[in-house]
Formats: structure tokens, C-alpha cells, sequence
């Protein structure tokens, strides 16, 4: 009897442990990566500060290497891609040019400092601009903080007289008739991202669509140069049919930097100084002075530069309270202007879904993706990702920059677009592992 | 500029005593048959099984279980490589059972303490639903006297009181990053309690069948004075000041019938099915007693369904002192797919079951069992937070009991 039972015994267990082993951690398959129609094996960005990785004002270490190229080229590297060099600041100069970070929070008011420990500049131009350490090694992401569409094919851009982030990435005996095109059309890469000319709209419209006369980064650029240049540079990019994908402009309005500072938040700010209701904001509009509208936007930095309700040199009258004072162009974009560059930034968009049509390349259109993100928002993986300043996780702290999450959203978009359009397979990005604003 | 700060409405917490946490583990000689065996059974664990079978013991006993449930689910996320795994927990829910009354009556009372909800998952804070959940623990106490009366030698009935206490703790990132760009931390903890009631009969005619009915009510737990701790930035710290919370967990009724009947002298066949009354659990809400503009209280849809359970086992005495079993059983999910949650990843799921009992002498019985569920595959898109992938889970839950009769 006694023998049963333990001959059982033991079965049971030896059953029991078996079953233990073998399935206890449940098993799931993972996808398979492929690369499709597409030839990752050596992918290039082009772009502007947002493919460089710039972020809350400045360029530095940790916004380059999470830029969204950067985050698309570790999927990629699952199916076929190769190193994805970017020029890195050192990790001894990791704040690169300086940007700006979060002291504190006063009354739900955010207070701003400016990093200037770790920089990586080198030295100033005849202008007094700062020069930065260079980077000539060869470069997969080659996102140049400013640049723009006009300027791409501008010759001077890379000298020291010109953009500083070009000119650091090229070498010292470089012609100044080297352009930005030549540079990033000769990289013989086999597949490019292409998101040029947020900057030919935004220029002007941070600067409160004021032009700056001999300030070429506050041109609004025509439409019929856009087209040009625009399918010029696809064309060459395309000269040996490589696949590729181009990104849309985003609408002015669905980034911080412009809806931040309204009108009902400046006169409740101004009320509660003066301790009266006040019921009008003054501006200069393209049409002269007249008060504000709730339609009316200003820039962020007016927030900042503490102007309001001050009497300005050689004027006692209060800044922006008073119609003989009121707020300067440069700082607010009225509704005719809003108007022009919503126009503008429509007829871009067409020139660039039909180049892509042309081309067979995909489209990610961060115009939509992100009107999206300001209205009515989205919730992602149980995190609420919108347009708010600092708060709404997508935007870094210059209003108009991503943080590592929109980065890895944005990367996200344009992983979705080259599945779709080249049958491929790239990953998808965590980007709940990427974080928003830094609080202190 | 006021106003800056209302974007960062927390989400809602999860929690829930849920299917997916609810491995019945009372009686170890149900479980070796994948929790059939109600109306088969008639000992000390009808007191949770079948109240009315009480009655029909013709001694009395006290039995002490354990069981260790190792709760393992894995998630990948829609078109991602990665797969996360929890981390390895073992929750030990027990069962203490003891009657009494005298032999040879029309009536026998009982007491039992058991643990029918408890789970733990830890899904640690680097997976992708870190914003929805980190790690779930749990535990429901129910303490059970009940009665039972003989109202003829084949037909009983009973009933008990049912004084249910929970504990919970569970953790949550919070989408603030600090200087170092670590994420916030909710921790929410405490303890509820709720009341509720089962009732059952219990019919069987000698060798041939029995047959058992029973209904356990729902209970609903409420949570008071839960300790709820936020980990934030310091600049935020004022947003999100450590305070106390208040939630109600509906647990839901259940209706359970089972048969047993005799296929050979020493083997028996029995089969239960269980409806569950889960459409109770609509949504959760969090009320916390400090709110602040960034700490709303919150709810949360659960919109769970009905659901259904059906297991069959096999009770054979292989000699007087041991009898083994072994059981299969399939269960469906209250859990709709878009609803489905990290705490619980629920779907529809398959179990089976091996078991025995040896009885040391006249006195003393061992009881043994491992019980093997498999949670079936399940590709979601949360609708509360848009969380796309696929989870499955395996759960093992071997346990032994020790009863003395006198």
C-alpha cells in the first residue's frame, strides 16, 4: 500500500515539475522585421532642428540621440540597417549650444534658466555669434538646426558668416560656395527622410511674420520657390530610384510657442498688477494698431520679456494697455497674418504630397499628426499626449521643439508611413519609455 | 498661465478583484478536478462549496490549506519586438475550515476563513503600460460561519454570512519626469471590507447521483481611508500631496450547480458550472479626499459581462487510503476585449488538474493538487488607454491541505 502511494507521489511531481518547466513563463512571437520594398542599408535624414534632435532651445547631447531619426535607425537596424552616425556633442561639452531648463514652478508659472555649463562652443564669428565644435566625420543624420528650404541652396550657409550648425560639420577648407544640397546629395545613401521647410513658414512666424530686412530667416518664402527647390532636391535624391520618405509642414497653430499666450491670459495677468479689470489688449496688426481679438496670437517670448503694462523709452504711456503703446508686430500674429502663413503652409503641403506622389516616396504628415495632438489630443499607452505648454508631454520647453516622447511619437508616424508604403516591417517605437518636460 | 497645470490629470488607477485573480483554491480536492466536485464532496470545504452538504457529514473535521499560485502573463506590444514579462510572484491563499455540532443529527455549523480572490502581477516600470500599472497585489478574506440543516436523510440545505476583507496595494507611473527624467510613482494601499451571504441544497440519492445548488452573493467592498503616496518632482510636490482615497469593488454573485454520479465502485464523475453576475462591475472610481487641480478623483470603464465556467472530474479510490483525481475545466472571460487591463489581461481560459488524498490513519488526511491554466491568447487595443498588443498567461497552482476528523 505504502508503495503506491509513493510510486504515485512521485509521478504527480515528476508530472507537476515537468509542466513547471516547460510553460510556467508563457511564451509569445515576437514579429518578424523586414525591410519590404526598402533598401535601409544606409539611411540618411535631412531636416532642420527637428531632425537634428534641438529641443528646448538649444542643441545638446540628449536631444541629439533621441532625435527622430535616431530612434527610426535602431528599428531599422533590424532589418538591414547600418550604423547611423550623428554628430554628437561630446559628452564633455553634452550642452552643446545651451538650452533651457525648468527652475522652478511659482504660482503654476513656469521659471526658465538658461544652461551654460558644458557648452561646446569654440569661438564667435565676426558678428559676435557663437561658433561650434566641430563634427567633419561622416554623418548619417545630417538635421541642421535653422536650416530651410531657400537656404539648402544658398551658397554661403556653411561659413562662419552663415549657419552655425552647418558650418561645424563641414571642414575648414570647405568653399563657401558649398551648399547644403551638395552635402546631403552626395551621400550615397540607398534610403532618405526628407522634412525640410517648417523653417521657410516658421521663420517669419515667430517673428511675428515681421521680416527682418537682411534677415534671411525671417523670409516667408514664395510658393513658386518652394515648388522648385523642393523638387530639385527630391529629384536628386531620387537620381537612383532610392525609396524615401518626405514629412508635412505643421500647422503654426498647433505648437505652444503661439498658443500659449492669449489674450484672456495677458489681461487677467495685467488685471490682477493693476487691480482693475482691464478689458483691452493694444497691438500693432498688419493692418495698425487696434485692440486684440481672442483670435490673435502672440509669441511666447513676450510672456517672457516682461514688456506688458511697462512704460517703454520714450513712452510713459503702458506697454500694450495703452493704444499710443501698444504691443509691438514682432510679437503677435493677427489674424490676417495667421491666414497668410495657414495659406502658405497649404500650398507647401500640396507641393510636398504631389513630389512624394511623383516619386512613389511615403508621406508622414505631421501636419495632420500633430493637429491631431493639439485637438483633441491623444491618449497613448494610458499617458495624455497634447498640445499644452510644458504639460502636454509632446512639445519641449521652447514651444516648438519635441521633447524625447514627441520624438519617439513623431518617429513612430514616420515608421507607420514607410510600413505602409514599402509593404516593410520596421518595429514600433515604446514611447512611453521616452519622458516629457523635466520637472525640478 | 493658471491653468497650466490642469493637463496633468492622472489617469485612473486600476484595481479590481477580477476574474482573472480568481483562482479557487478552498478545497484542494476541487481543485485537483478543476473545481468540480460540489455535489460530490461532502466534507468540512462545503462550508464554501456546497452549504447545504454540511449537514450530511457524519463526523466533524478541521482542514488547513495552502496553495502557492504563480500568476506568470507576458505582453508584447503591437508591432514591437520586445516581450515583457511579470516578474515571478507566488501568492499563498489559504483556507481554514472546521465544524461542529454533534454526530448523527439533523444539524452541523461551520466556520471558514478563505482567500477565493488574490493574485499578484508586477509588470515592473519599464514596459509600455507602466502609466496604467506597475504591480497589483491582493488579497480578499472571507469569513464564513454558516449552517446547515438535514431536512431529510437525502436533501440538505444551508446557508452562511459572509464578512469579506481586502487588502490591495498596487503601483502606477505617473508621466512627470525629474531631473534625471525617472518618472512619478503613485502607490495606493489599503484595506476594505464588504458582506455578503451564500446559500445552497444539496440533494443525493445513495450510488446513484448528487446533486448541489448553490448561490454566493455579491459582495462589495469598500474601501476607506485607502494611504495613497505620489513620488512627483519636487516643484509638483504640492500638486500631488500624499492623501487618502475611497473606492468600491463590486465582487459578483455566483451560481453554481453540480452533479456527481458514481461510474464503477471506486470512480466517480463530477461536473459543476458556474455563472458569474459580473455585469455589475460597470466602472471604478477613485474618490480621494484632498483633490487638487492636477489630482481629480477619476473614473475608470470596466463594462464587464456575464460570464460562464464549466469543469468536469474524475474521483477514483484507488485503495481506501488514496484516491486520486484529475480534472479539466474551461472558463470564459467577463473581460470585453477592448477593456482588458494589465492588472487582469483576462480571456477565456483551459485548466487541468491532478490531485489526491491519503489518509494517514483515522484521524489525519493529506490532500494534494496542481491545478494548470492557461489564458488563451489575447490581441487588445485598450479603450481606456489605447494600449495595443497581446497578452496570454499561465498560472500554476499547486497546493497541499492537512485535515484531522474526530
Amino acid at each position: 500500500m505504502k508503495k503506491i502511494f509513493n510510486y504515485n507521489k512521485f509521478l504527480l511531481l515528476a508530472a507537476a515539475s515537468t509542466a513547471f518547466l516547460f510553460s510556467c513563463k508563457p511564451e509569445l512571437d515576437a514579429v518578424k522585421p523586414s525591410a519590404g520594398e526598402a533598401n535601409f542599408s544606409k539611411y540618411i535624414s535631412i531636416g532642420n532642428s527637428l531632425t537634428a534632435g534641438f529641443a528646448d532651445g538649444g542643441l545638446y547631447l540628449e536631444g541629439q540621440q533621441v532625435a527622430y531619426p535616431n530612434l527610426i535607425a535602431a528599428q531599422l537596424k533590424h532589418t538591414g540597417g547600418s550604423d547611423f552616425k550623428s554628430p554628437f556633442f561630446t559628452e564633455a561639452q553634452r550642452n552643446g549650444s545651451g538650452y533651457l531648463r525648468l527652475k522652478d514652478l511659482v504660482n503654476g508659472q513656469p521659471v526658465m534658466e538658461n544652461v551654460t555649463t558644458e557648452l561646446a562652443i569654440r569661438g564667435a564669428n565676426p558678428a559676435g555669434k557663437p561658433l561650434y565644435t566641430k563634427y567633419t566625420e561622416e554623418i548619417n543624420n545630417l538635421g541642421v538646426p535653422g536650416m530651410r528650404l531657400d537656404m539648402a541652396f544658398a551658397p554661403g550657409i556653411g561659413t562662419v558668416q552663415g549657419n552655425p550648425f552647418f558650418e561645424r560639420l563641414l571642414a575648414d577648407n570647405t568653399p563657401g560656395t558649398y551648399r547644403y544640397f551638395d552635402f546631403a546629395t552626395t551621400k550615397d545613401h540607398t534610403f532618405f527622410s526628407f522634412w525640410l521647410g517648417n523653417n521657410d513658414i516658421l521663420g517669419y512666424a515667430t517673428n511675428g511674420a515681421v521680416t527682418v530686412p537682411g534677415d534671411g530667416t525671417t523670409v516667408l518664402t514664395s510658393t513658386a520657390t518652394f515648388n522648385q527647390l523642393y523638387n530639385s532636391f527630391i529629384d536628386a535624391l531620387t537620381l537612383k530610384q532610392q525609396k524615401g520618405i518626405v514629412a508635412t509642414i505643421p500647422d503654426v497653430t498647433a505648437v505652444p510657442y503661439f498658443t500659449t499666450v492669449t489674450r484672456k491670459a495677458l489681461l487677467a495677468a495685467a488685471s490682477a498688477a493693476a487691480g482693475s479689470e482691464l478689458k483691452d489688449i493694444y497691438i500693432t496688426s498688419s493692418k495698425g494698431m487696434r485692440p486684440a481679438t481672442d483670435n490673435d496670437m502672440f509669441v511666447l517670448p513676450f510672456s517672457s520679456a516682461g514688456l506688458l503694462g511697462k512704460p517703454s523709452p520714450g513712452n510713459p504711456a503702458p506697454y500694450g494697455l495703452h493704444p499710443s503703446n501698444p504691443v509691438e508686430s514682432k510679437y503677435v500674429l493677427d489674424t490676417d497674418e495667421i491666414a497668410v502663413i495657414k495659406q502658405r503652409t497649404t500650398e507647401f503641403n500640396d507641393i510636398i504630397k504631389k513630389a512624394a506622389e511623383r516619386k512613389g516616396l511615403a508621406i508622414a504628415d505631421a501636419h495632420a499628426y500633430l493637429n491631431r495632438v493639439k485637438s483633441p489630443g491623444i491618449v497613448y499607452n494610458g499617458l495624455s499626449v497634447n498640445a499644452n505648454f510644458i504639460t502636454g508631454n509632446a512639445f519641449s520647453l521652447d514651444g516648438i521643439h519635441l521633447t524625447p516622447m514627441g520624438n519617439a511619437l513623431i518617429a513612430n508616424l514616420f515608421i507607420d508611413a514607410i510600413n505602409a508604403t514599402y509593404n516593410s516591417s520596421i518595429t514600433k517605437i515604446d514611447a512611453t519609455q521616452y519622458r516629457g518636460v523635466k520637472f525640478p | 498661465m493658471k491653468r497650466l497645470l490642469l493637463g496633468l490629470l492622472l489617469a485612473s488607477p486600476t484595481l479590481l478583484f477580477a476574474q482573472g485573480s480568481q483562482v479557487n483554491t478552498q478545497s484542494l480536492k476541487a481543485v485537483g478536478m478543476s473545481g468540480a466536485g460540489s455535489a460530490l464532496f461532502i466534507d468540512e470545504s462545503s462550508i464554501f462549496y456546497s452549504p447545504g452538504a454540511l449537514s450530511k457529514m457524519d463526523h466533524n473535521a478541521i482542514s488547513a490549506g495552502v496553495s502557492g499560485i504563480m500568476y506568470r502573463s507576458a505582453f508584447r506590444e503591437a508591432n514591437s519586438m520586445d516581450v515583457h514579462h511579470t516578474k515571478f510572484k507566488i501568492t499563498p491563499p489559504f483556507s481554514v475550515f472546521a465544524t461542529f455540532g454533534p454526530k448523527d443529527t439533523w444539524w452541523k455549523a461551520g466556520l471558514g476563513i478563505y482567500t477565493p480572490f488574490g493574485g499578484s502581477v508586477d509588470w515592473g516600470d519599464q514596459w509600455p503600460g507602466k502609466y496604467e500599472l506597475n504591480y497589483l497585489q491582493m488579497r480578499a478574506i472571507y469569513i464564513q460561519p454558516t449552517i446547515s440543516f438535514k431536512l431529510t436523510e437525502n436533501f440538505g440545505i444551508g446557508g452562511g454570512f459572509i464578512y469579506n476583507i481586502g487588502l490591495v496595494d498596487l503601483g502606477r507611473s505617473i508621466p512627470l519626469a525629474s531631473a534625471d527624467a525617472a518618472s512619478g510613482k503613485a502607490e495606493l494601499s489599503g484595506v476594505g471590507t464588504g458582506m455578503g451571504y451564500n446559500v445552497g441544497v444539496h440533494y443525493h440519492l445513495e450510488n446513484t447521483i448528487a446533486i448541489s445548488l448553490s448561490y454566493r452573493s455579491k459582495i462589495n467592498t469598500k474601501l476607506k481611508d485607502g494611504d495613497a503616496e505620489f513620488t512627483v518632482p519636487p516643484a509638483l510636490a504640492a500638486s500631488f500631496p500624499n492623501t487618502t482615497f475611497s473606492a468600491e469593488l463590486p465582487l459578483p454573485a455566483s451560481f453554481n450547480i453540480g452533479v456527481s454520479f458514481p461510474v464503477s465502485e471506486r470512480v466517480d464523475i463530477a461536473a459543476d458550472g458556474t455563472f458569474l453576475g459580473y455585469d455589475i462591475y460597470k466602472e471604478l472610481v477613485f474618490d480621494y479626499k484632498d483633490n487638487t487641480a492636477v489630482l481629480q478623483d477619476t473614473e475608470q470603464p470596466k463594462k464587464y459581462e456575464n460570464a460562464f465556467s464549466g469543469k468536469v472530474g474524475v474521483n477514483y479510490k484507488t485503495t481506501d487510503k488514496l484516491a486520486l483525481r484529475a480534472g479539466a475545466g474551461y472558463v470564459f472571460t467577463p473581460v470585453q476585449a477592448n477593456y482588458v487591463s494589465p492588472e487582469t489581461p483576462d480571456n477565456n481560459r483551459v485548466m487541468a488538474s491532478a490531485g489526491f488524498t491519503y489518509e494517514v490513519n483515522d484521524k489525519w488526511s493529506l490532500t494534494g493538487a496542481y491545478v494548470f491554466q492557461h489564458l488563451l491568447k489575447r490581441s487588445v487595443t485598450s479603450a481606456v488607454t489605447n494600449l495595443s498588443g497581446t497578452y496570454v498567461t499561465n498560472i500554476h497552482a499547486p497546493g497541499i491541505s492537512l485535515t484531522y476528523k474526530w
